[in-house]
Order: C-alpha cells, then structure tokens, then sequence
C-alpha cells in the first residue's frame, strides 16, 4: 500500500511528471529559440534549464488579483482543476513499465474524455473572467474543440484498432508482439492528424487562436495573475507532457525497449522520455513554421482535410487488420 | 448580440497608443471608431521656437524609424527658402541613406508583420537581416537609429573609405534573402491563408480615401513622389516602382518586399555612379531665412511625407507644417475594418489590416480636448481649429 | 509551390548555426563591434577652447551650460540630456569638442554623466 501511494507520489507518478514537464518546456522553448537563430533562456542554471522553474516561482510570488466582476467560483475553482486534470490523465502513460499507474480496458477513452474536459475548464475559466477579450477567447476555444476533437480521437482510435484493444496498456503490447512501431505502416497518417490535433489541444501556433496574443491579448486567460496563472501555465507544460508522452506510447513504441533486469523501472522511463522528446520536437518545429490560422479557416481546414483523413484511416485500418 | 471590443490604447500589436472601438457580433466586425490622439507632443509649435538648426534634430525626432525621410524633408524645405541646393555628391549620399533607411523601415514592418500573424520565426528573421543593413547606417552616419545625417545644404559627413565594399557585401547578402523570403511569402499556405483577400481596398478606393505610400501602390496605383517629383537625385538614378493589383494584404507585403530589392539596387547604382566633389555647402550654422513659404515632399518608408513652413525673415519658421503619411492611410483602416456585403472581416483579421498600412501613431496625433472637471471631450473640427489659430476666443470643451 | 511547411528546410538549417543575438550586459561585450566615427559621449578638451558659445547656441537638446572659470567662459556638457547628434563638435571652430566611441552612458549619480 504504501509503496503504491510512493509510486503515485514520486516515481513515477506526479513529482516526476511535474520535473519532467517543465525540463519539457525548456527543451521547447530552447529549441525553439535555436530555430529562431537565438539563444533561448541562458539565466538560471546550466543552459538555462531552470528557467521554467524559475518562471513558476515567480508567478506563484505575485499579487493574485480578482477582478471584481469575476465570479469567484469559477476564476477559482478552474485554476486548480486545470493541472488537477492533465495530472489525473498522466497517470494512464505507461512511463516507468509497461502500463500506466491507472490501467484498464478503455482507459484511451477516459484520456480523450479528460482532454475535451480541460478545454471546458479553460472555456469556464474564460467566461468566468468576465472581461470581454477573455468571453471571445473562451468561445474559440469551446469552437476549436469542434474542430480538432473528432480528429484527434479518430486517430487514437484507429491505433486501438489495430492493436485490438482499447487500452493504453494494451496499444503498447500490440506494438512490443509485432515487434514494429504503429508509425512505421498506415499509422503514419493517424501520427500526422495527432500532431495536427494535439498543436490545436495545446493551443499553439498555428492554432493559438483562442490565445492570440496579437488580436485578443492574451485569450481566456488574460484577467489571471500569480498563483492562478501559475496554475495555467503549469497545466499547460503538463498537457505538452501528456500529448508528447502520448504521441510516443501509442505510434513510438513508449517505454518499451530492451531492458536489463534490476534496471526495468528506470530503463522504461529513459525509453519514455527519449521518445516522447522526440514528438515534442516535432511539435516545436510546427510552432517554429506556420502562421495563425483563423478560427474559421480552422474549423473548415479540419472538417475539410482532417476529418476524411481520419475517416480513411480508420477503413484502411480496419481492411487490413 | 453585438459589444464593443477595445483595442487599444495599450495592445500587444501597437507599440504606440491607438484606440480602436470595435463593434462585433460574434467575430464580426460590424462598426469601428479609431481614435488617435493619445500622443500630442507639440513639435510643430517646437519647431517655430528654435533655429533653423536645432529644429532639424526636432524634426528628426518626428518619427523614429522614418528620421531619415523626416530629415531630409525638413533640409530640403529650408534648403528652398534659402533659395540653395545641395551639391550632386550629397544629393547621392542622401539617396544612399534614404534608401538604406527605407530598406531598414521595410525589414522592421514586415518582421512585426509576421509578428502579427503569428509567425515568430519569420519575424527573428527578418530583424535578424535588419541588423546588417542598421551596421551599414551605424558605419557611415555614426548612428543606428537616429542618423543625423542630412544637414543643410548637405550631409554631414562623407562615405567612409571602407565602406564601400562592406555596403556591397552586405547589398548582396540582402538580396539573397529577399528572393529566399519572396518564395516563403509565396510557398506557406498560412501566410496565404491570412492575407489574401484581407483587407481589400480597391484602387477607385484608395484614390477617394486618399491613401499615399506602399499602400497605395499595393492597390495597383503608380504613385511615388521619387517619380513625380524627384527630389535627390531620383531623376538620375534609374528605379521602377513596384505596384501590385492585388489590393489586400498579401499585395502589401509584396510591395514592400520588392521595394526592398528595388532600393538595393538603387543603391548600387547610387555607388557606381556617385559623382565626386562638395558633399555640403558652406552655410553658417545660425543663419536668417528669407521671407517665404515652401513646400518640400519626399517618399517616406511610409508613404508621402509633406514638410510646409512659413518664415518671416527671422531665424526661426513662423509656421511649420508637418504632413505624415499615416495620417493620410488611417482613413482606409477604418474603411478596411467594417464589414460589408461580401467583405467580412473578423477581429483576427484586424492585426493584419491595421498593419498593413504601417502605421506610426507619435506623427499621426490630433487635437483633442478633454474637460476634466465636466468628463467631455471631443475632437476639435476644422472650424474650430480656423478660430484658435486665429485668436478669435478661446475654445472650451 | 504551395506546401504547407515550406519554410522546415531553413529553419533547420539556422538549428546549426551560430546564433545572432549577443548576450549582453554579462558576457561577450567584445562582439559589439562599433565602428570608427560613432557619435558616442562628448569629449571636451579645454586647453584648446577659446569660450565661443557656439556649441551651447546651437545645441538642440539643451545640453550644454556655459560657465565661468579662472580662464573665462567655457562649457559645461550635461550628458544625461545630450541627444548625440554632433552638432557642438561640427560647429566648434578649434576643434575643442570630439565624440568618442564609448556609448554606454549609464551611471547612478548624475555628476557622473557631466563632462567638465
């Protein structure tokens, strides 16, 4: 029992998840910055690499704020669901084994339904704001979800598929029988549209809309200060954590690898975390390359484009399974 | 349901205060009232207070990125009241400065251009190519940013030795991205996405609305004050002005981006061909005017620029008019904004309208006056303004 | 060519790259290069000043006070509200007046931003 509780606690459970997502969003933002020709964070510790921590600190030291039109349940009560949430769907990643710390059938199904369940907090976090550049950033990220959801669960979905079960346990143990990794067949196309998708769930460019810094100022988020924008940002490294993770566990073989017993634990994060870093540089160089879409090129670019590509996919996957 | 959104006076994409009362329905934009007069800072009235030579350094300092344009303007108008002109080498070298100025003026817009739409990457890199053609300024003004290059009856300073050959090394290394950054323009279905079609302002429009620069030109107009009234050497210096029928945003970053390669090679040209002798006319530093009014106008990054100034034979103007060219392209903005009939535009497609015309609030402020005690204010009008000028009585808000 | 992503190739390329930026106040002060003839912060010689006031007329900023010493009239150049536009050292007629190279005008006392 209290190795359990240790387990969910530490390794690998949520202080390792919280460290590894925020050496994720230096990675991000460093090479990011390397794209861009610049030298990225460089201030606090060795390359800069506590500069997200750095960053949380200090937000979590400023005034917090209320506004006083804001209701305070919401503008409350959304900043400590929101990295609640992603948390909770962190501990369905296999990371240090190979299943999550919370397995069973159809949790794949629970991980989508939690994603779409944060995009409701950020939309009543933006409404319950109530300044008129967060009401419009909220709608667009409520709208967004339109778009890119169906998506995003249709290309999770067809890996299920193919592996035959609706865990994400068990996506892993199709992929580690077959001895090939999903990217490498007709899973290409569903890595593809999860990227698409996972940009747009992860609001970043080219589909930052609901946050435009340029248009709207800073979305749904612009009336939170300190502690409770700590939160967001927070949750938003989690969620890099999780989408990246995901991406790899599911057409990247996650944490399987050959392994050494004794070692297993540790090896299976190293395999976890090489991989993941790879998806996540992949979504760093999406950022680096695109221009922001508009809300409605947006939904009709993945009604138009993404939709019946997933919709093939999952023929095609169903053919020749 | 329709609300006002605010955008301004403090936004992430106005570096200088601008306020913009957004009426929307959703993200539709149906009604807009811009309002610029955040920023008065009584320049003209500066002007008329100094000498002529201090009020160069004044008038530099109009505008930032366009000081060169604002400099030359100003020499060029007291150079006509004087009644002299500046010798064939520094009308060469003021060419060269003015359109290394406006290739630094265009690198910066279309780097915040991209910033604008989202597309951080670009934007490093553009300013990244900008900081080669601020070395070239820095090399032969002495300065970055502010050039305090022309003077009256000249320049004030000659072209380096070296810098002949580091100005040509640096000319072809721009070019080359220029055409690298045309394809991008070209190639990336974002930037497409986002600019074509947006903001579109007819040419018969344009004309009413009184547009004047680049952005005229992007509405498939051949206009340019270096063509129709040349003013430093521009009749010598062969130069093709680059216009586009697009008439959207995307035709404006094309302008400018052509613009760009057509003032490197003016400036090769300018090199090959710069005559020797006199770069300045002697002329004492505090001298008296004689009476007259003159006008001067010069191509600015921006657009036409008008300088007008009255003197009375004194040591300073009586009277100094400054025309900038985003006071003559704000109207469009407003115009480009509404939707109507087919032409919807959202609130993301605001960035891209309202900077695409460049605008530059600190030339652009009016009059405004605000009763504090009564919370009331409004725009003086052109009336009003006759009446203050003349000292007929005081006007209150 | 329309594709979506055209611009991946370049930006990889710049990955390898040396970076543009310099890191400033701490490190690397030595890649700013400043070339011959910057307009920095004035600097004045008295021996060859012969108390014109020139400088101090035509100064656009206001920068320059004119003060009696033991040799007559001389300058007083305040550089916390000098715009660096060279005009004192263009009208000097002996040459007094020069603008060195040094740009970084930054001090806590204000005595230390006044040339004497």
């Amino acid at each position: 029992m209290i190795w359990e509780i240790l387990e969910a606690a530490i390794f690998p459970g949520a202080l390792f998840i919280l460290a590894v997502s925020l050496f994720y969003e230096w990675i991000d933002r460093k090479f990011y910055a390397r794209l861009q020709n610049r030298v990225g964070p460089h201030l606090a510790g060795p390359f800069g690499i506590l500069q997200p921590i750095a960053d949380l600190i200090k937000l979590l030291s400023k005034e917090n704020i209320v506004p006083a039109a804001a209701d305070r349940f919401f503008f409350t009560f959304t900043p400590i669901m929101a990295p609640t949430l992603i948390l909770l769907a962190c501990m369905f990643l296999p990371i240090a084994g190979l299943s999550g710390l919370i397995s069973f059938e159809g949790d794949l199904i629970v991980l989508i339904a939690l994603l779409s369940i944060y995009t409701i907090i950020v939309y009543l976090a933006g409404e319950g704001s109530n300044n008129r550049l967060a009401s419009i950033g909220a709608t667009r990220a409520a709208l967004q979800l339109i778009g890119y959801e169906i998506p995003l669960t249709l290309a999770l979905l067809s890996a299920a598929i193919s592996a035959g079960s609706l865990s994400v346990a068990g996506v892993l143990e199709a992929q580690i029988e077959r001895g090939i990794w999903f990217i490498a067949g007709p899973q290409v196309i569903g890595f593809a549209i999860f990227v698409v998708a996972a940009q747009a769930e992860m609001e970043r460019v080219p589909f930052d809309i609901p946050e435009a810094e340029q248009e709207i100022v800073a979305g749904w988020e612009v009336e939170y200060t300190g502690a409770r924008l700590a939160l967001f940002r927070l949750s938003k490294d989690l969620e890099l954590f999780l989408l990246s993770g995901l991406g790899a566990t599911v057409f990247l073989g996650g944490s399987a690898g050959p392994v050494i017993s004794g070692l297993e634990p540790l090896l299976h994060a190293v395999y976890f975390i090489l991989k993941s870093a790879v998806v996540l540089l992949i979504f760093s160089i999406v950022r680096a390359v695109f221009a922001r879409l508009r809300i409605d090129q947006v939904i009709s670019f993945s009604w138009r484009w993404l939709m019946p590509l997933a919709i093939i996919l999952i023929i095609l996957t169903e053919v020749l399974a | 349901m329709s609300f006002e959104i605010p955008i301004g006076p403090q936004h992430p994409i106005h570096v200088e205060p601008i306020m913009l009362r957004l009426k929307v329905e959703g993200e539709l934009i149906v009604d807009v009232d811009v309002d610029v007069s955040y920023l008065h800072r009584g320049i003209e009235k500066g002007l008329e207070v100094r000498p002529y030579i201090q009020g160069l350094y004044l008038a530099e300092r109009i505008c930032g990125i366009c000081n060169c344009a604002h400099s030359l303007c100003y020499c060029l108008n007291v150079e006509q009241l004087l009644g002299k002109e500046a010798p064939p080498r520094a009308r060469y070298l003021r060419l060269i400065v003015e359109e290394l100025s406006r290739m630094h003026s265009h690198l910066l817009w279309l780097g915040h251009y991209f910033h604008t739409l989202g597309f951080e990457t670009l934007f490093m890199y553009f300013w990244r190519d900008r900081e080669r053609v601020m070395d070239m300024l820095e090399l032969i003004t002495g300065n970055r940013v502010t050039t305090a290059y022309n003077t009256i009856g000249g320049v004030r300073r000659d072209l380096p030795q070296e810098a002949e050959a580091k100005l040509r090394r640096a000319l072809d290394y721009l070019e080359e991205r220029m055409k690298y950054y045309e394809k991008v323009v070209d190639g990336e279905p974002t930037i497409l996405a986002r600019t074509q079609g947006v903001g579109v302002l007819k040419s018969s429009e344009a004309i009413s609305l009184g547009t004047v620069g680049p952005h005229l030109r992007a509405s498939g107009i051949r206009h340019d004050v270096r063509l129709d009234d040349p003013y430093s050497g521009h009749d010598e210096v062969p130069f093709n002005v680059v216009t586009h029928d697009g008439c959207d945003c995307y035709a404006r970053v094309k302008v400018r981006l052509g613009e760009v390669v057509e003032s490197i090679n003016m400036i090769r040209y300018a090199l090959d061909h710069l005559p020797s002798g006199e770069y300045r006319l002697k002329i004492p530093p505090l001298f008296k005017a004689p009476e007259g009014e003159s006008l001067a106008r010069v191509e600015a990054p921006r657009g036409e620029l008008v300088h007008y100034s009255i003197s009375n034979g004194g040591t300073n103007p009586y009277r100094y008019k400054v025309r900038t060219p985003t006071l003559a392209n704000i109207f469009s903005v407003v115009y480009m904004l509404k939707s109507r009939g087919d032409r919807e535009v959202y609130i993301a497609d605001v960035p891209p309208i309202l900077g695409g015309i460049d605008p530059c609030i600190c030339c652009t402020a009016r009059v405004l006056v605000t009763d504090e005690a009564r919370r009331k204010r409004r725009i003086l009008t052109l009336t009003d303004l006759r009446k203050y000028s003349q000292g007929g009585r005081r006007v209150r808000g | 060519m329309k594709i979506p992503g055209y611009f991946i190739a370049e930006a990889l390329r710049n990955l390898f790259r040396k970076r543009a930026t310099i890191l400033y106040p701490y490190r690397e002060v030595d890649k700013i290069h400043v070339p011959e003839g910057l307009r920095g912060r004035i600097e004045f010689d008295r021996e060859k000043c012969i108390g014109c006031q020139l400088c101090s007329r035509v100064c656009p900023a206001k920068a320059i006070k004119v003060v009696q010493d033991e040799r007559g009239k001389r300058p007083v150049f305040l550089i916390y509200r000098c715009i660096y536009c060279g005009q004192c050292a263009e009208v000097c007629p002996t040459k007094a007046i020069t603008l060195s190279r040094f740009f970084e005008n930054v001090a806590l006392r204000k005595e230390d931003l006044i040339v004497r």
